[in-house]
């Protein structure tokens, strides 16, 4: 064994190896001193931890956020279905409004009658096309509306 | 010593730490194993939520777009009588003055306060709008205990506007009348469905769970033929001569001759499906399809085309009309007394001889005039695709006897529905190409994308010439001379045949004596025809007649649609057609 070889296996910090160091040349290896790490461990604590708790704030942030939304998204809807109430409520109220019915009561309470006496104006030459009469409340046309 | 005692309560401690493990690991096993589905399945459905989304039921609209049937929000409130019950006097007020004639009062208090019932319903189907505001009064008040359901709700805007051509509803929202009914498939869409995971506790959905979604296909507008304004009017109309003729019901169809379109479909009395006001079978049935009835004579233009078809008549052919005809022991006459006269085909169309009419229709045979009643329609459905419709009743001309050819000649004895009456003589005014009436259109989906109802092919019954011949003999019955110079519009051509006829009594199948069913039929303008208006007027007072009842209001509706469609005159003149030789 030479001297060399005897202080390094010798070396303070390393156990004594208890292997044969003969198999250990056979295959080529040898033993080397352990690389010592110069690393802090404080800084790596303090990422992960600062990673941790910006991810769970962010968490929570966000899981308030989607429950804030989705509270908001509810009161949305039900105002939604309030309007259309509100706008089929008043649509109906304009059909009713324009509907024959009541377009001719009201013709009729300023004195209209239905004309039943078709005639036509042709522009192109101003030529009057049918008998024009003037319409007059008989006794065979629409005097009143029945509701 | 202290040893011994020590080793004893671990021991102690240890069989307890196995005993509560054990159990844990019993009820863990029980969990799992034996129960597992079970426990699963209610965790799911502790978790999830379910709603349907309902498909919106699709609108009836006229040809322009309005609104004849279309759905809205509705509501249905039920109440808890356990909750309820103290205070049932001040929540029936509150509902009878928030919902009008749709509560009663002292019902809906009985019904509040129902004993030993949780559930109650208290009025169904009653517009979102209404109800909103009954809810919202009641919890002003500081009072629960009434709840509300969704539910769609049909309306028609029009009220009785074409009732018994566009139908109604169910209670379960499926149409069992007219369109409704008809086109319940298009109309209906498919309901939607969506699932997805909420907080068991609090039941709020959980923000990006998963969340399954069946889509909701809306069901499609059908776009009928109708113009609402012309139909409006129509009704008015029909229904004023209804009452003043004191009929017991009565009809106005209105056809575009060019394309067979149905542009009014009018019924008196009728119903009205908004207020649920006239649901009574009477008012429901649809008569224009589904009651057969005898025509009378404005059949005489049909034997008229069919005689003309075969060049076995024109307008001027004389006719030695005799005063009366004994046939099977069966009397005939005409409406008026006369004795042997002579009148030409025009003045038996023009004058309505029932025995003039029979005269000339000896000049074909059983088989010849049933084939031609046959080719017009009669016995066979009018294709206008309606519920219900009824086929009327034509017997085969191997039945015929000879009482049976020389009624059936002038309208008696055979029965038809008015729409079948319709697709007839617009076979003559469409220059004697006949085609079936539509009363639909088209059909539209959500997205605005339209399918045409394909229109059927028409066909020709009888040539050209025989239609022109049969026209020019019905311009002499709106003639200062004629039948029915009332259904005259001036300035335009109007070609028309009156109908009195008897009414057969559903019960004995026998005439009645002083019944009649009358009517009248016309087209303008005569030498181009756009418009044919029918009307029907059934048992009208006695002595009531198609040219004196019925061709005012043909008079009135005819105006309106060439007025509403600007249809102008033509111009040209009547041709003066000899009644009498």
């Amino acid at each position: 064994m030479s001297p060399q070889l005897a202080r390094t296996i010798s070396a303070p910090d390393a156990p004594a190896p208890r292997f044969s160091t003969e198999g250990a040349k056979a295959a080529g290896l040898r033993l080397v001193r352990p690389v010592r790490s110069r690393a802090r461990k404080a800084p790596f604590v303090v990422v992960v931890l600062t990673i941790l708790s910006v991810g769970l704030v962010g968490l929570i942030i966000m899981s308030t956020i989607l429950q804030a939304q989705s509270f908001e998204a509810q009161k949305l809807n039900s105002q939604s279905a309030e309007l259309e109430t509100q706008r089929q409520l008043l649509s109906r109220e304009v059909d009713k409004l324009q509907s024959p019915a009541n377009v001719a009561r009201r013709a009729i309470q300023y004195g209209m009658v239905p004309n039943t006496n078709p005639a036509f104006l042709r522009l192109s030459d101003g030529e009057v096309l049918g008998k024009p009469e003037a319409a007059k409340p008989g006794k065979t046309n629409i005097r009143s509306v029945t509701p | 010593m202290s040893k011994t005692v020590s080793r004893r309560r671990l021991r102690v401690c240890l069989a307890m730490v196995v005993g509560v493990f054990g159990v844990f690991g019993v009820r863990l096993f029980q969990i799992q194993g034996l129960d597992a589905s079970a426990y699963a399945a209610k965790a799911i459905e502790d978790g999830t939520a379910k709603s349907t989304i309902p498909a919106p039921r699709g609108a009836i609209l006229d040809r322009n777009g309005a609104e004849l049937a279309t759905s809205v929000d509705g509501l249905t409130l039920t109440a808890d009588p356990k909750m309820t019950a103290p205070y049932a006097p001040q929540i029936a007020r509150i509902l009878s003055e928030k919902l009008g004639d749709r509560i009663d009062y002292f019902d809906t208090i009985d019904k509040l306060r129902t004993p030993d019932s949780r559930f109650v319903y208290l009025v169904r189907d009653v517009p979102a709008w209404t109800a909103k505001k009954a809810l919202k009064a009641i919890a002003e008040a500081d009072m629960t205990g009434v709840f509300s359901e969704k539910e769609t709700l049909r309306t028609y805007p029009g009220g009785k506007l074409a009732a018994n051509l566009v139908g109604y509803v169910n209670g379960a929202g499926k149409g069992v009348a007219g369109i409704e009914q008809q086109y319940d498939k298009t109309l209906t869409g498919t309901d939607g469905a969506s699932t997805y995971e909420i907080d068991p506790n609090t039941g709020v959905r959980i923000p990006m769970a998963d969340s399954t979604v069946t889509k909701m296909v809306p069901g499609r507008d059908v776009t009928t033929t109708i113009d609402r304004d012309l139909q409006w009017y129509a009704d008015q109309r029909l229904a004023d001569a209804v009452r003043e003729s004191s009929s017991d019901w009565g009809l106005a169809i209105t056809m575009d001759t060019k394309t067979c379109q149905i542009v009014q479909m009018s019924q008196a009395p009728t119903f009205n499906a908004d207020d649920d006001s006239g649901m009574v079978d009477s008012n429901t049935v649809s008569r224009a399809v589904q009651n057969v009835y005898e025509p009378g004579s404005v059949m005489k233009t049909i034997t008229m085309a069919a005689l003309a078809d075969q060049g076995k008549i024109a307008s001027d052919t004389p006719i030695v009309v005799p005063s009366g005809m004994e046939i099977d022991n069966f009397h005939i006459g005409d409406y008026w007394k006369h004795g042997v006269i002579n009148l030409t085909a025009a003045g038996v169309i023009a004058k309505s001889s029932n025995l003039g009419t029979i005269v000339a229709a000896q000049q074909m045979s059983n088989s010849t005039m049933y084939g031609y009643f046959r080719k017009f329609g009669f016995g066979q459905m009018s294709g206008a695709n309606l519920p219900g419709e009824s086929d009327g009743i034509l017997k085969n001309g191997k039945e015929w006897t000879k009482a049976n050819h020389a009624t059936i000649s002038f309208g008696q004895g055979v029965s038809v529905t008015a729409l079948q009456m319709v697709r007839a003589v617009g076979a003559i005014a469409n220059a004697g190409k006949m085609c079936e009436p539509s009363v639909v259109s088209s059909t539209r989906d959500a997205d605005g994308t339209e399918t045409k109802v394909p229109a059927k092919p028409s066909k020709r019954v009888v040539s050209k010439d025989a239609a022109a011949t049969v026209t020019r003999m019905m311009e002499a019955v709106t003639a200062p001379d004629g039948t029915a110079p009332a259904a005259a519009i001036k300035g335009y051509r109007v070609a028309g045949k009156t109908g009195t006829a008897w009414r057969v009594d559903p019960a004995t199948g026998r005439y009645i004596r002083g019944q009649n069913t009358v009517s009248f039929m016309g087209f303008a303008p005569a030498d181009n025809p756009r418009f044919l208006t029918y009307i029907v007027l059934d048992k009208p007072y006695s002595n009531a007649g198609g040219g004196s009842t019925a061709a005012p209001v043909f008079h009135d509706i005819m105006s309106m649609a060439l007025e509403r469609f600007g249809v102008a005159p033509t111009g040209s003149k009547s041709p003066k057609v000899k009644q009498t030789w």
